[in-house]
Order: structure tokens, then sequence, then C-alpha cells
């Protein structure tokens, strides 16, 4: 059970949050092409180490935020887009 | 009596016990060669099961199949080792059918005991939805040919008395789809008899030997890589090895292989976690699954209780096992069986698992020339490993992708074609 | 069998005034509190307890201690029992578990005389043919022969089990004089510390020493009892160290609960677990006889137990110089003292169930009935590798020793090295007081971290740096293998040779020996056995065994009980307010998702026909509902929905279906307008939290410049479907102040109102059912006050609950799909009949450009409307449409039931397009496998099309 910092509520036990996953910028449909969408919708970069991603303060305040994650050994730091 | 082809037998096991002669190495420790015709990244079941039917079905026997740490010791070594083809899909159920009849004579096709037991596999429903899925899967089963059908309650504590069917549980057992054909095999069995027959037909088993780049040229990206390129070898720990056909066979670690070609992947890498119980006296004759329980588990003839589930929720590379999966596990298992919450649990461990998002694998030629893929394995690789090895020599050999793997080409992303597993595979491995 | 009682010993640990009784085997005995049920049983002149797992040789106690591999038994409905370490109760009933029919007479040692062919990995290489023998016939008598205790499966029940939660500063695991000042100087520097001792009683092997040990043993024991902010536990283990410092503690000797699992998160770990000693190999090394130095020691000394007549010792260490002195002052006959020190050896023991001789070095061979070997240590390093550490091999001091951890994980004690008493417990001191100060900068930067909290008034503690004095590591000789061969793993029956020989297989790294021997696999788990292997290993190899590396330990430390893990199972329902209604007016539940709800009153197809003829009321709580406020929410709906929000006006509601990014159904439902900015989403049953939590992210996320405030309100609001063609008869006498006519209140719109006095209830018309109806979302506190008022009131109109299953008729009558059920993991909009819906012209919606690619395609399948061509037959849901003349798939019904108001089957099916035309003849096959055929209908409902009855 990793610590998951929320910028609300603070250190939390990550089976309060939700994961999900790693940020990907999302291509505006209106001017996408398909393959560029489904890139976005497929693709991952899944690396081994730092990773930006999503959490859901789920049973917390219910804010979604960024941390970066590293894969390999469940280090958080702060992400700098959050 | 040559080393290579030494054949074991009932009266070979008798000669060694009278002359407690030793018996000779299953693989050899080989010289590297600079050059290969292939090259596979991965000594896990996928790769050996290519090498050994590239050599066998095919004749290529200038093949290194390369890994950083021993064979067998991703996945392959990690797995709970159930084998079954109840898929959803026809494109599924051919797929892993053909897998299911190579491992029926493997034991004899590669003279080794893999001990494949099929003792009937049930996945049980909980809600009517779930049976609902279950008669799907029946009936898609039956149209090919498969051994498969929904059964009631009373017919399922018949196969399984330990099971609690009172209707009254939280989770009642409202049927279950049920396999015959289904069942479990000796995991480590069937990767040393596909590195020993590999090793026999003269492909090199480079163990200990990790992969760190792809060498390209030509490609649109950095370095000669990605779309348009061709490869042209490998960088390893021990120097570059040339080769104009590359294979990622490296389940978990596939994306990592891939953008090393420049070749993105729709994978995430999520650990999925198993544990074994210490030893009891056997009681129970099937594999169980439950899909909404997220459990699964089977008695080894060693007497311990297996048990897996669903993927880590969170995505990583990490094989150190969590606290929550076990609290998870037993709970659940004891809904299901809570006579046994007296047993104990002796080990628990984890494995990476290459998750693509219609739960189907990533199969053949990719954008870069010479580069082939064999991944997007999940929770489910193990029981395709050997038609998977028998149709990723024949896409090699032949340069056409082989029939059964169209549907799992890597292009299907692209064009939106994604296949329907997902319902049939979340947690049925 | 006769008494090997001693007289009275200075630290036993046994009350002689009690007696406990218990049966081994069926047979009595007693024993006193304090005894382990080995200790009991080895007092009264026991000398067998188990038998090997594969050549079933008798097999006595070799370490007295939890990790003994021949001390496991079985207690009552327990199995695989730690009689060296679980305390004596009264009443216990015990006995062996390997061996059948009886520990004596066992008819597994028939395999002894097979021994040599069963070599490592033997059931690899027969049993290939025929192939059905092997599973048939091989395989049950493989089973057959599984060891291990019995679980009691038929009659077993779940039991009572608790869980805790703990957040100490420091976790201190062993409570042996290391763990002990550690505890003590962590708590002096002001941490708050958890003491985890596996033994019933602290001190670790100070509890065996002689007069000093035990006087130091007493004034730690005193301060540690009398220092505030200490928490013993004893009888409980520290089973796994997991990331970010999450500790899981078994505790035994609860006084409530069997065991209890105490989840920890922890500032500091301090690991202290001391040494495992390490059995010898050698020929005859599991006779029953052959003991550890720690083994004897315990005996004698805790329990006062006389271990053997004539001893024989071999000593690499001061531990076997004890043991001598010990053997000596309880009477035991030490004939030899071997001293591996100095080059001697021992090669061999002989004796059947019992030694009788021993065979040294240099060849002599004596008679003795105790062989007591002390050959060194392993250090239990599980925790550390949890922790990410790879212990190192010192060729020195012959045993591993921590190589790097992270700063929160600390090691003092035996497994960091050597010393006396007191350079252990001053070692522990300084650890404890390291491992408080980073466990109090933790604690501050936590609290610093929440942004809610009361910030801390004092400055963070100063960081200190690592200046522990480290312990030295005292040489000690290699003392792995004799020069004969013997067991390696006594649970798993593995011997040098069978190591030996996998090595020459090719199985000559310690993870594939392992798996092909399965050395270490045994619940031990390779306490005592892996270092062995390894040395066998690396003599086959010629390599150091620094070279060879170790297997990696996993969790759990020791096996913990599913009981245990799953603590008291908290698998919660969820039910509407009115559920107890339903249940006591005969409703049928059903569970749905979390949901329990009634499925049916007794006859769903009267109710059904009830709601056509009459008026019903449905309990549709579990639908999904979020309330939705702010100026954006039409943009939000615009973005969700596929269909266009934004001509909504206040009054009117609107069905709305939702795709996911790429472009799968994922959701569906109608939202009103109640007011200006403010609205009311209905989700689907199973998707309630999910859409809610997708909102979220898109407000958050993707347009946080929007302003709207989402609340779900699922539970909050009952919702009560009135149906049927006199549902506005029997509001009419309901609700105050709407206007129900026709005109003023038509289809697809809402009000808000007074239902039998209960204001502010939200009514709007639609049809699901394809009737006339209303569905009332009343605060749930007055639900029970509507329902009832409702059913009351509309006796003479024949008003009657229906459950689910009337409901899926009624709406399978009228053709609306089922998001999950009717559409799939792939369904894209096209499939589901959304062309109508779907609007592309949009500048943005979930999933657009899919949406956009989806209409381009002329191959996805169709949903259609599907009769039957015989209408008695209703094809089982799922049930798969085909060829004519082939198995070639084309589709599949969806759903299907008798429809009281046709009288005849009906369904919803997927399928091919070619097949999709009104009126095209389908072959099904049903579950039986008979074919019949089935016609494609215009519309997908097969009730009223045109809608007639519900716009009335
Ligand atoms: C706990 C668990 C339970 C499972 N249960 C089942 C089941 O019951 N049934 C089933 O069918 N499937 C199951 N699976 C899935 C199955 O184990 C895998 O899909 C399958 O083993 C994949 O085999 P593979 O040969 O492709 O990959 P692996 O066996 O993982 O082999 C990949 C190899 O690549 C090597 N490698 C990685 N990176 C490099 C590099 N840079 N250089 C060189 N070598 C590299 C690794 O060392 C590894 O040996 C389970 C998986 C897990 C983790
Ligand atoms: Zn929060």
């Amino acid at each position: 059970m990793i610590v998951v910092p929320c910028p609300n509520c603070g250190p939390r036990n990550s089976s309060d949050l939700r994961n999900a996953g790693e940020v990907v910028a999302r291509p505006d449909p209106a001017t996408t092409s398909l393959t560029e969408w489904r890139s976005y919708l497929y693709l991952r970069e899944n690396p081994a180490g730092w990773v930006t991603e999503t959490w859901y303060c789920r049973s917390g305040c219910r804010r979604y935020f960024t941390i970066e994650r590293n894969t390999s050994t469940n280090e958080i730091r702060e992400s700098e887009s959050s | 009596m040559s080393r290579h082809g030494y054949k074991y037998s009932a009266g070979r096991l008798l000669r060694h016990g009278l002359t407690r002669d030793a018996w000779p190495r299953m693989w050899r420790r080989p010289e590297r060669r600079d050059s290969y015709d292939v090259v596979i990244i991965g000594g896990g079941l996928h790769g050996l099961a290519t090498a050994y039917y590239l050599a066998q079905n095919h004749g290529i026997t200038n093949v290194a199949v390369v890994d950083k740490g021993y064979i067998g010791g991703g996945g392959s070594g990690r797995n709970t080792a159930i084998v079954r083809s109840n898929y959803l899909t026809p494109e599924g159920v051919a797929f892993y059918d053909r897998s299911l009849h190579l491992y029926n004579t493997m034991a004899t096709d590669l003279n080794l005991n893999v001990m494949l037991s099929r003792r009937g596999h049930l996945t049980l429903a909980h809600t009517d939805s779930a049976l609902r899925t279950m008669n799907w899967r029946a009936e898609v089963n039956k149209l090919l040919d498969i051994d498969s059908a929904v059964i009631g309650p009373a017919e399922v504590k018949r196969l399984t008395p330990s099971l609690d069917v009172s209707p009254d549980t939280r989770y009642p057992i409202l049927g279950a789809l049920y396999h015959p054909p289904g069942g479990i095999v000796r995991h480590d069995a069937v990767v040393w008899g596909y590195a020993r027959a590999a090793d026999h037909l003269g492909v090199h088993l480079l163990q200990e030997t990790e992969v760190f780049d792809i060498i390209c040229d030509g490609g649109d990206g950095p370095d000669g890589k990605g779309s348009g390129g061709r490869v042209t070898g490998v960088r390893t720990s021990y120097g570059d090895i040339g080769s104009p056909v590359v294979v990622n066979c490296t389940a978990g670690w596939a994306s990592l292989i891939s953008n090393m070609a420049g070749v993105p992947l729709a994978i995430t890498t999520h650990p999925l976690q198993a544990a074994v119980t210490e030893p009891c006296k056997v009681f129970l004759p099937t594999v169980v699954v439950s899909g909404s329980l997220h459990v699964y588990v089977s008695q080894t003839d060693r007497g311990e209780l297996v048990f897996g589930a669903s993927v880590d929720p969170v995505g990583s590379y990490r094989v150190n096992g969590t606290l929550e999966f076990t609290e998870e596990l037993a709970g659940h298992v004891l809904e299901l069986m809570p006579g046994i919450s007296k047993m104990r649990l002796m080990r628990q461990w984890s494995g990476l698992c290459d998750m693509t998002p219609d739960y189907s694998p990533i199969m053949g030629y990719t954008s870069v020339e010479g580069y082939l893929v064999d991944v997007g394995w999940g929770t489910y690789g193990f029981k395709a490993g050997p038609v998977a090895g028998e149709t990723m020599a024949e896409t090699i050999a032949t340069g056409r992708a082989a029939d059964l793997i169209a549907p799992f080409t890597i292009d299907r992303f692209t064009a939106g074609d994604l296949v329907g597993e997902k319902g049939a595979a979340a947690v049925g491995h | 069998m006769s008494s090997q009682r001693l007289p009275t010993r200075a630290g036993e640990l046994i009350d002689r005034s009690t007696s406990l009784s218990f049966t081994w085997n069926g047979r009595s005995f007693s024993g006193h509190e304090g005894d382990t049920i080995a200790s009991a049983l080895a007092a009264a002149g026991v000398e067998v307890f188990s038998r090997g797992m594969k050549y079933h040789r008798r097999r006595g106690i070799l370490t007295a201690d939890h990790w003994d591999p021949n001390l496991s038994v079985q207690v009552g409905d327990e199995p695989n029992v730690r009689a060296g370490s679980r305390r004596l109760v009264d009443g216990m009933q015990v006995s062996a578990q390997n061996a059948w029919p009886s520990l004596r007479w066992d008819l597994g040692t028939a395999n002894q005389l097979v021994g040599r062919f069963l070599s490592a990995g033997f059931y690899y290489k027969t049993f290939m043919r025929p192939q059905f023998l092997w599973h048939n016939l091989y395989q049950r008598i493989l089973r057959k022969f599984a060891p291990g205790g019995r679980v009691h499966w038929k009659t077993g029940t779940h039991g009572d089990y608790d869980k805790r939660y703990a957040h100490p500063d420091v976790l201190v695991a062993g409570g042996g004089p290391a763990g002990m000042a550690a505890a003590l100087s962590a708590a002096e520097a002001g941490a708050s510390v958890m003491l985890v001792e596996q033994e019933p009683e602290l001190g670790g092997h100070l509890r065996w020493g002689g007069p000093d040990d035990l006087t130091v043993l007493a004034d730690l024991r005193e301060a540690l009892y009398s220092t505030p902010g200490i928490e013993v536990l004893c009888d409980s283990i520290v089973t796994g160290r997991y990331d970010h410092n999450w500790v899981a503690v078994m505790q035994r000797s609860h006084p409530v609960v069997p065991e209890r699992l105490i989840k920890a998160r922890v500032g500091s770990l301090v690991v202290a677990p001391g040494l495992v000693e390490r059995p010898y190999v050698f020929a005859g090394n599991d006779i029953p006889g052959v003991m550890l130095a720690g083994a004897v020691r315990r005996l004698i000394n805790l329990w006062a137990v006389k271990p053997g007549s004539r001893a024989v010792v071999l000593s690499a260490n001061a531990e076997g110089d004890a043991a001598v002195a010990d053997l000596e002052s309880a009477g035991v006959a030490v004939i030899a003292v071997l001293d591996a020190r100095a080059g001697e050896d021992i090669v061999q023991v002989r004796g059947r169930g019992r030694v009788a001789s021993v065979q040294t070095g240099d060849g002599r061979t004596l008679k003795a009935d105790l062989l007591v070997t002390a050959t060194g240590w392993s250090a239990p390093t599980s925790l550390l590798n949890m922790a990410g550490d790879r212990p190192v091999y010192d060729k020195v001091a012959a045993r591993y020793f921590p190589q790097s951890l992270p700063d929160n994980v600390l090691a003092t004690g035996g497994i960091e090295g050597d010393g006396s008493t007191a350079e252990l417990a001053a070692h522990g001191r300084e650890t404890g007081a390291l491992a408080a100060q980073r466990a109090l900068r933790l604690r501050h930067e936590r609290r610093t971290q929440t942004a809610r909290s009361v910030r801390p008034e004092s400055t963070p503690p100063a960081s200190v740096p690592d200046n522990r004095i480290p312990l030295r590591r005292s040489p000690h000789p290699e003392c792995y293998r004799s020069t004969t061969h013997g067991l390696v793993d006594y649970s798993e029956d593995i011997s040098s040779k069978d190591l030996i020989q996998a090595a020459g297989e090719g199985f000559d790294s310690i993870e594939l020996m392992k798996r092909y021997t399965t050395v270490t696999m045994g619940p031990g788990q390779g306490k005592l056995e892996t270092v062995n292997a390894a040395a066998v290993l690396a003599e086959v190899r010629a390599l150091d065994l620094a070279d060879i590396g170790t297997t990696v330990w996993r969790p759990p430390f020791s096996p913990v009980s599913l009981g245990a893990l799953a603590g008291r199972i908290f698998e919660p329902v969820r039910r509407s307010a009115l559920q107890d209604w339903h249940e006591a007016n005969g409703a049928t539940n059903l569970l749905a998702g979390q949901w329990v709800r009634p499925d049916h009153y007794g006859d769903p197809m009267a109710e059904a026909t009830n709601v056509r003829e009459n008026v019903g009321l449905i309990d549709v709580t579990p639908l999904g509902k979020l309330d939705l406020r702010g100026p954006d929410v039409a943009n939000l709906l615009n973005l969700v929905y596929v269909n266009r929000w934004q001509k909504l006006e206040v009054g009117r509601v609107r069905y709305g279906a939702m795709v996911t990014e790429d472009g799968v159904v994922s959701d569906d439902g109608v939202t009103g307008r109640l007011a200006d900015d403010h609205y009311l989403m209905t989700t689907t049953s199973s998707g309630a939290g999910a859409v809610w939590e997708m909102l979220e992210d898109w407000l958050q996320t993707y347009r946080p410049d929007w302003e709207v405030h989402v609340t779900p309100v699922t539970g909050g609001l009952t919702s009560i479907n009135v149906a049927g063609p006199r549902s506005r008869d029997l509001l009419e006498r309901l609700v105050e102040d709407v206007d129900l006519s026709a005109d003023a209140f038509p289809y697809f719109s809402v009000r808000t109102g007074t239902v039998s006095g209960v204001q502010d209830c939200i009514i709007w018309r639609i049809g699901f059912t394809g009737e006339l109806s209303y569905e009332i979302h009343v605060p749930s506190g007055y639900s029970l006050h509507v329902w009832e008022s409702l059913v009351s009131s509309g006796s003479d109109l024949g008003v009657a609950p229906f459950g689910i299953e009337a409901q899926r008729i009624l709406r399978l009558e009228k053709g609306h799909y089922i998001v999950g059920q009717d559409t799939d993991g792939l369904s894209k909009a096209p499939t589901a009949g959304l062309g109508g819906l779907v609007k592309l012209d949009k500048a943005d919606t979930i999933g657009l450009p899919e949406l956009r690619a989806a209409f381009e395609r002329t191959d996805l399948p169709v949903l259609v409307g599907l009769q039957p061509d015989d209408p008695t037959i209703v094809p089982e849901e799922a049930c798969q449409i085909v060829a004519a003349g082939s198995n070639e798939i084309l589709g599949r019904v969806t759903s299907s039931r008798m429809s009281p108001t046709l009288e005849r089957s009906i369904c919803l099916a997927q399928v091919d397009p070619s097949l999709a035309s009104a009126g095209t003849s389908v072959t099904v096959k049903l579950v039986d496998g008979r074919r019949i055929t089935a016609t494609v209908q215009e519309h997908h409902a097969h009730v009223d099309p045109e809608g007639a009855r519900q716009r009335v």
C-alpha cells in the first residue's frame, strides 16, 4: 500500500485513491486525424522510470491531480505540471 | 550416445538409478556468435517456442534466444499455468484451441513430462449478467467444437465439493462455465522442454545477456529507428550481435524493447500477483475462477493451493508484491470456500503483464523491417506459448503473417479494429 | 518412553504447578504451561514427530523452534502447526501429519526402496506415454502423497478474525537484546514504538543463556515495560515489509481473536531478527537425535528437557561450546567434542529411528544417541530483501550481511554483526535513536504536507548522520557440507546429491536449481536451507558463495492463515429505503452489482400485464442520479452525450447516450432541466459511480473554466416509477401542485411538486416500459410514506408493485436496449441504432472522431428486433445466430423473453449488417443444439412501435 500525497488531503493510502494512468495530451477532436487520435487512445510510453500520471482522490476530496511516480521503485515526487 | 537427443524414459530412469551415472545437460552454455539469422529477445516460453518451431518446422537453426536473466525467469516462471481454450471470440477460440492441441502432445513431442492436467476449469457466475456472458462463451465455444457448457450450482458442487453454493451468500454461485479440457500444466517443465529441444536443434540460448538497444537504419526517427527503417542487430551486455530479424518476446518489458526500435506499443505494464499456501491433503479437484471476486484457485499435486487474481490497479515494473493483494485474495477465497480459513499462505510473488486495451496480443510484422513483435500477452499468455511460437516461426519463415495471427496485428489499433476478448480474459487467464 | 524432564533450570519457562493434558496420535499426555507441543512431547520421551515428505523416514527435533522443519503437526482442525513454537493448550488434540496408516508403521517408507530412482526431477523424465495414464493414474497417485495436514473444508467456518491499523514512528522487529535496546532508546527519543517478538516472551537468545544473560534480560524487560510509548507484542511476527514502509504484523495470543493482522504505516523499521542456526549436511543428518546446538540449549534451559544421554558435539563456534556445557549440566554424557575450527569433522550418523553411532572425520565410530552440530548461522534477511536490499556474503564470517538499506529501514543485532550482549545492546540503542530521529522528521514532513492539517509548531528535528559504530564480523569457518551427502532441505527431502545432479543437467543457477529440485520451496521457504543449497552449487561450479547469489525472499516471513488475512469479511450491499417494504411484501430478491432489489413479487408475467392494463409501481432507486448545477451544465452535457443539449428548456427532459473516447457506447439515461442552472442526470445503475467520476475528470482536468457542481444523489433520492394507463389517475389523487393533464405535462417533461404531502419531489414523464408513466424522485426519508400512499390510494385502480423481471419484459416488448447487455465492449453508436441521435457536427464530444469514423463504416453489427418463427420458443440470451448451413457466427440474441402482451417470444439481437433489414430470416442455434428460424423485425419495439401508449 503506497502513500500518495493529495494536494488537499495530504499523504493517504493509495486505496483511498484511483490511479488514472499516464498523462496523455488530448488532440483537438475537431482537427485531429484518426491516426493521431488513436495514438492518443492507445499508445503509451510505459517507461520503467519516472512517469507523470493522474490520480483521483476518490475517498477524500475527489480532486484529480498529477504526480510523478517512478514505476521501477514507486518513489513519488511532485509533478511540475500539477 | 550423443549428448544431444538424449531420450528420457522410464527405462533410462531405471538405468541411471542403478548405475548412478550422471544425466547429461538439458542445454548448453554456447559460445556466442557475432551474428545470427534470427535473434529472439526474451527467453520465456514465447521466445523459446518460437526458436524451437523455427528450427523444427522450418529448418532455421542459426537462431539466438537472448535473455537478461535465466530462461523462464519472467512471466513464464511465475504464472499459474492455467490452460484453456474457452475464449469469447471465434478468433480467440481458434488460436487458443490450437495451443491446447500442442499442449496435448507436448510431453511426447518434447520428450519431457510437462504434467498437463486437464482437470476441468470452472468460471463461476455470481450475477445473471455474468451468467449471460458465460452462456455467450459456451455457445461460441460449442460452435467451434470446444467442450464447454454452462452448468448449475448442483453440478458445480458435485465437481468441486468445497465450494459454498448456498444461495444466501454475498456472491451466490448461480452457475458456472464448465470447460472439461481446461486445466493446469507445470510451467517450468514447458519452458525447459522447449529450451532443451531448441538447444538440441542447434539454437543458442544466451542467458544473462541483456539487450540495451536495437540497431536500426533508415527509419524516420532518431538513429534510423522508427517507421520505414530496418533492423540490423542488437546491442547487448556482451557486445553487438548482428541479425536481419529481431523478435520481441519480452512480455512485461515489451514497451521498453519496442521503444528501442522506435515502435511504440498499445501496452501498459502491470504487476500480476499470485500466492501459494502450505501444502494440505488434496481436496480441490478442479480449477476454479471467479471473475466478480477477482480470484482463481487450483491445488497442486503437492497439495498447495495456488491463487491468482486480476492485475494490480496501478501500473508499474515492481514485482515485490503488496499486502492488500493477499488480504483481498483471502477474503474472496473464503467467500467461495469458508472451510479453509485455517490454511496458511506461504509465499506471494508477482510478475509483469503487458496489458493491451482489448486483452489480445500484438503479433507479427511492424513498420520497421525485420522487427517483429509477439507481445501483449497480459495475464493469459502462457497457454498461448506453443501456438504463438508456431505461428511466429511460420511468419518469420514465410515472410507473411500466419492466418491464425491475422486478427492480432499491430495495425488494428490505428485501424480501430480491436478484438472483443475483454469480457472473457479479465481474470480468466 | 520415560520422562526426560530435568530438575528445575534457572531460566525455564514452564510453570510446574500446572498440568495441561493433550493427546498425541490419540494417546494422552500432559505438559506444563510454558511448554511447546514439542517440548511437552520430548519431555515425555517422544522422539519421532513426523515423516519425511518423499522417503517417509522418521524425523525428530532438529531446531526446537518455529522453523523446525520436522515439527509440523495437526492440531484439531488446524493443519501444519509448528510444534516447535506453538505453546501447549489444555485439551489440544495433536497428531502427526505425514504418515499413513500411522507414524510408526508408515507405508510411504516403501519409497525408500526405490529412492535411487526418485532423483531430482525424475517425474519430468517419465510418465510421458501413454498420455492418458499421466492424468488418470500417475497424477492421482502423486496427489495421494501430498504432504501437509488436513484442512477441514467440509465443516470449517471462517471464524472470528480482526484487523488493526497502527502508525508507530518506529517498529522494531525482534525482541532480543538489540531489538529491546533499540525500542527503549527510540522511545526515549520521543518516538512511539511498537516492539514485535515472534516468541511468547522477550529476550531472544538471552533466554537460554547463563546467569549474566538472564540478568541483562530482566533489566531490559523491566525498562521496556516501564518506559511510556512502547507497545510490546509477543507471539507476533512481522510477516512483511512493503513499499513505503507498510508493515504487516500477525499477532497471536490476542485475548479475543485467534490471530489479528496489524497493518502499520511505520516511520522507521528496525530489523533485529537475530540469526537462524543452520543445519550441517552429512549422511544421516535427518535421523532423530541429530540436533542443532540451539535446539539442545533451548530444550534444556527453557523447558528442562534432556535431549539424549550420550552426545557427540561438532562445534564451530561459541554456541557449540555453550551447548557442551549445557549438556553436561543436564547430565548428558558428552563423549566427544569435535572442533570444526581445528578441522575436525563428522561424516556420518547411523541408526534406525534414533542416532546409534557417529562416524568422525578421522575414522572413529562413536556410540551415541545424540549428535549436536554448531556449524554457523544464516541471516534471516527476508525483511531486508523486501526493502530492496541484496545482502552480500562475507567469506570470513561465513554468512550474509545487509548491503544497502533505504533510510527508513535499519538493521541491528546479529543480522548486522557479532558482539557481546553489551555490544549488541549498545548497537541497538544507537540504532533506535537514529530510527527515532528519522521517523520524527518524517512525521513532521507529513504534517506539513497536509494542506489542511494544523501546522506543527516545532521545527523539524535535525537530520543526523549514521554514526553508529558497526558491529564486528567474527571469523567463522565455512561449514556447509561434510565429505558425505545428506539432506539440504528437510521439508522437501532433497539431498546435496540431488542438487549436484540438477546442476549437472544445466540447472546451475540458484533460481533454476530451486525450480528443478524444489529446494527451499517448502513451508520454511528456505530459512534453514537456502545457504546450504547455494553452498552446494558453489561447490559444483567451483565458485565463491558470494558469486552464487541467493533466491529472493518473498513475503510472508512466516506463513499466515487465510482467515487472518481476510479478517472480518466486509462486503456491504446497498438497499433502497423501500427494500424492507419489498421484503415484507413477498419480494424475491436479486443481487445487481452493489444493490439488492426485488426481482419479482411472485409472478412477473402478471406484474407486467398489470402494468399494461392498470398501473404498476417499481422501485428504481439504483438508477444513478447526479444533481448538476451551474451556468455551464449544458456545455458539459453537450460534451459527454452524443446528442445536443443547448436547447433543452426548463421543464423538459431528454434522452442521452454516452460513448467513451474510443467510440464504444458506455452509458445512457435521461437528463432533465429543473431550473435555469439546475439539472438532474440519470445514468444506468451500474454506471452511476463511473459516470460521476468521469464528469469530475472532464470538469477538473479538461474544462476547469466551466462552472458546474456535480453532486451524486443516487441514494438520497428514492426513485419510483409509476407506470401504466392508469398511472395519471393514481397520481392525480396524490399530487397537489402540478397539473398532470396531457397538455400541461406532456411526454418528456419534468415538474417539481408535492406528492402525498412531500414537497420537492421531482416528477418526470418518460416511458421505459412503453406505457404512460411517471418517475418520481422522492427525498429518501419520505419515500416509504409516498410508496405506501401510492399503494393504498390505488387499490381500486389495480395498483401493484412490479420487479426487475417484469420491467425487463416490458422494456423488451418496447425494444429499449440495455447498455452492456444489448451492447458490448465493442459496440459503437451505429450498432445501438443511435444514428438519429448522434450529432457529428459538434465542436467537441467525447469520442467524436470515433463517432465520425463509426458512421462511415458499413460492417458494424446492427441491433434488431427479432421474433422466432415458432412463437413458443424463447431462445436463451446469448444464443448465437449462425449461417443456415454452417457454424459461421453472424450474430447473437442479446435479450429474449416471452411477451405476455403478444403471447409470443420476442428478442433483441445483434446481427451482421447483411441480415439487418426487416423481414430477413435468420437461423438461431439454441443451447440444446437445435436450430430454429427467426425473422428480423422492422423496429426494435415489438409492442406499440409508434409510441401511442406512452404519449396519451
Ligand atoms: C502471476 C501470473 C499468473 C499468470 N497466470 C497465467 C495463467 O494461468 N495462464 C496463462 O496463460 N498465462 C498466465 N500468465 C501470463 C503468462 O505468464 C505470460 O503471458 C507469459 O508467460 C509470457 O511469456 P513470454 O515468454 O512472452 O514472456 P516472459 O516469460 O515474461 O519472458 C520475457 C523474458 O524477456 C526477458 N527480457 C526482458 N527484457 C530484456 C532485455 N532487455 N534483454 C534481454 N532479455 C529481456 C526477461 O528476462 C524474460 O525472461 C500469468 C502471469 C503472471 C505474472
Ligand atoms: Zn484529496
